[in-house]
């Protein structure tokens, strides 16, 4: 089966976290084919918090894009149709930090893990940060129950990934640790703010949205050590705020558009 | 002293529904058989909701008791919030209040931390196990929920061999898909108003008791092929003359 799908797993940033910083919320949407891009926020690994729900709105509403959000807290309430269907009509699905376990469990009682694998195969973008990111490799390094612990994910990249390299100092050794016992594959620790993006299972770029964050490959050598790899993200800069917002008449031709869409 | 296992099943009301009738979570305080019982809240089924959690801290904190909660989508800090091993501070408590929501992502979530197993060794050691909603529903072995839509059954954590229905005055349509599970073979069980609270001492009901005149319970049962509806009488735990005044 081809692996087609785009995954950028970002170790921390992106609206929850920098907000005053866009760099990778912009560089996620031109990870789409289309010029306004389906962009669906999955808050589950925070519970679907209020706050996170609102920064999305606050960091996308006035983007070039068409935003929703799937709330599994609220099924049923916001009339959103079935979840294949809401998944599978997605450019990009994007997944909030929080608590891995949290999410994961959810995910599977909804049978979210399956679908959100469809979608991938089927070419929507996955985007996400901490748990949002973590959640698509083999295993990660989950801090959920209060202490950093290897956990695993979905297992759609066949490797492992630890986030908030700089910002969280005790996953670090954990993740090291985890790798050298091979409970955890080789994989990356990222700082906050540096992203790896995939094309397929193939590492295709590392991006930051920070000058000194980094990304470090971190392996199992055959006689057991661990072998780690600098990698020195592309910086991304984010575009001033007056080329990005989008103007009174676009907005109200896309009202216009949803509306005859509707009807 | 040996406690005896014990959990009150709402089918609504405490804090969370009926703000202003403390009746139920009295009585819940009331069976820890403490004077400074020691309470912790689990928003769970809510997504761990912040304007839950502060209601909570406002109608317990002003009761007397040493209050907690335990948050299992953030790691919360500060007063109240678990920041060290959850498994033993349940374990010390005297009191496990499980507010309502998704009765299905809540036992996902509560199975994924493993917290199955430790609510189900604290109620074997008699701390009090008290939830309305999702929160009720979770401990019985099948139960009907509405959350998303549609009624449909769940597979619960099974520490009481019954099913059970909530909200049963509240919404009609409950009632009647209670009654065609049950007569598909789901195992008999309760139906409980909002109001009223099944208090089952080991897995026997050993109570029904209410913070509404006429809000009460039933057992729903399948006999030579029917469905029996047998009415339980409930206490109303506030005095008529309140009422009256």
């Amino acid at each position: 089966m081809p692996a087609a799908g785009t995954i950028l797993a970002m170790g921390g940033g992106g609206f929850t976290m920098e907000p005053e910083n866009p760099a990778l919320d912009e560089f996620v949407l031109t990870l789409a084919e289309r010029r306004e891009p389906r962009v669906l926020f999955l808050p589950t690994a925070s519970g679907d918090a209020a706050a996170q729900v609102g920064a999305f709105h606050a960091a996308f509403g006035d983007r070039p894009c068409v935003t929703s959000v799937l709330s599994i807290f609220r099924l049923g309430e916001d009339g959103g149709g079935p979840l294949r269907e809401r998944l599978a009509s997605q450019d990009i699905i994007y997944v909030g930090g929080g608590s891995m376990r949290s999410m994961l469990a959810i995910w599977r009682e909804y049978g979210l893990d399956h679908l959100l694998e469809e979608a991938w195969r089927a070419g929507v973008v996955l985007a996400g940060l901490s748990a949002g990111a973590m959640c698509w490799f083999r295993g990660g390094v989950t801090c959920s129950t209060g202490c950093p612990e290897p956990a695993a994910g979905l297992g759609l990249l066949p490797y492992s990934f630890s986030v908030h390299a700089d910002g969280d100092r005790s996953r670090l050794p954990v993740y090291e640790a985890a790798v050298r016992e091979r409970r955890l594959p080789s994989g990356w620790a990222a700082d906050d703010g540096a992203a790896l993006l995939f094309r397929g299972t193939r590492l295709e770029r590392v991006v930051s949205s920070r000058p000194r964050a980094r990304a470090v490959h971190v392996r199992r050598t055959e006689d057991g050590d661990l072998e780690r790899t600098e990698l020195v993200p592309d910086l991304l800069t984010a575009l001033p705020r007056l080329q990005r917002a989008v103007t009174g008449d676009v907005l109200e031709f896309r009202r216009l558009r949803s509306w005859r869409e509707s009807g | 002293m040996e406690r005896l296992p014990q959990i009150l099943a709402l089918g609504g009301g405490g804090f969370s529904m009926e703000p202003d009738n403390p009746l139920l979570d009295d009585y819940a305080l009331s069976l820890t058989g403490r004077s400074r019982p020691r309470v912790c809240f689990l928003p769970t089924a809510s997504g761990d909701a912040d304007h839950y959690i502060v209601r909570f801290y406002r109608n317990f904190a002003t009761r007397g008791a040493d209050v907690s909660h335990l948050s299992l989508f953030r790691r919360d800090k500060g007063p109240g919030a678990v920041e060290g091993d959850p498994h033993a501070h349940l374990l010390a408590q005297d009191l496990i209040y499980v507010g309502g929501g998704s009765v299905i992502s809540l036992l996902g979530t509560l199975r994924a931390h493993g917290l199955d197993l430790v609510l189900e060794e604290a109620w074997s050691r008699g701390v009090v196990i008290c939830g309305l909603s999702a929160g009720s529903l979770c401990w019985f072995e099948e139960a009907v929920t509405a959350f998303h839509g549609a009624p449909q059954r769940v597979r619960g954590l099974g520490l009481l061999p019954f099913s059970n229905c909530v909200h049963y005055d509240g919404e009609p349509s409950r009632r009647e898909e209670y009654r065609a599970f049950v007569r598909q073979g789901m195992r008999s069980g309760y139906g409980c108003d909002d109001g009223a609270a099944l208090h089952f001492i080991g897995r026997e009901l050993a109570h029904v008791v209410s913070s509404r005149p006429r809000a009460g319970a039933c057992r729903v049962e399948l006999s030579a092929g029917e469905i029996v509806e047998s009415s339980l009488g409930s206490r109303f735990l506030g005095s008529t003359l309140e009422l009256a005044a």
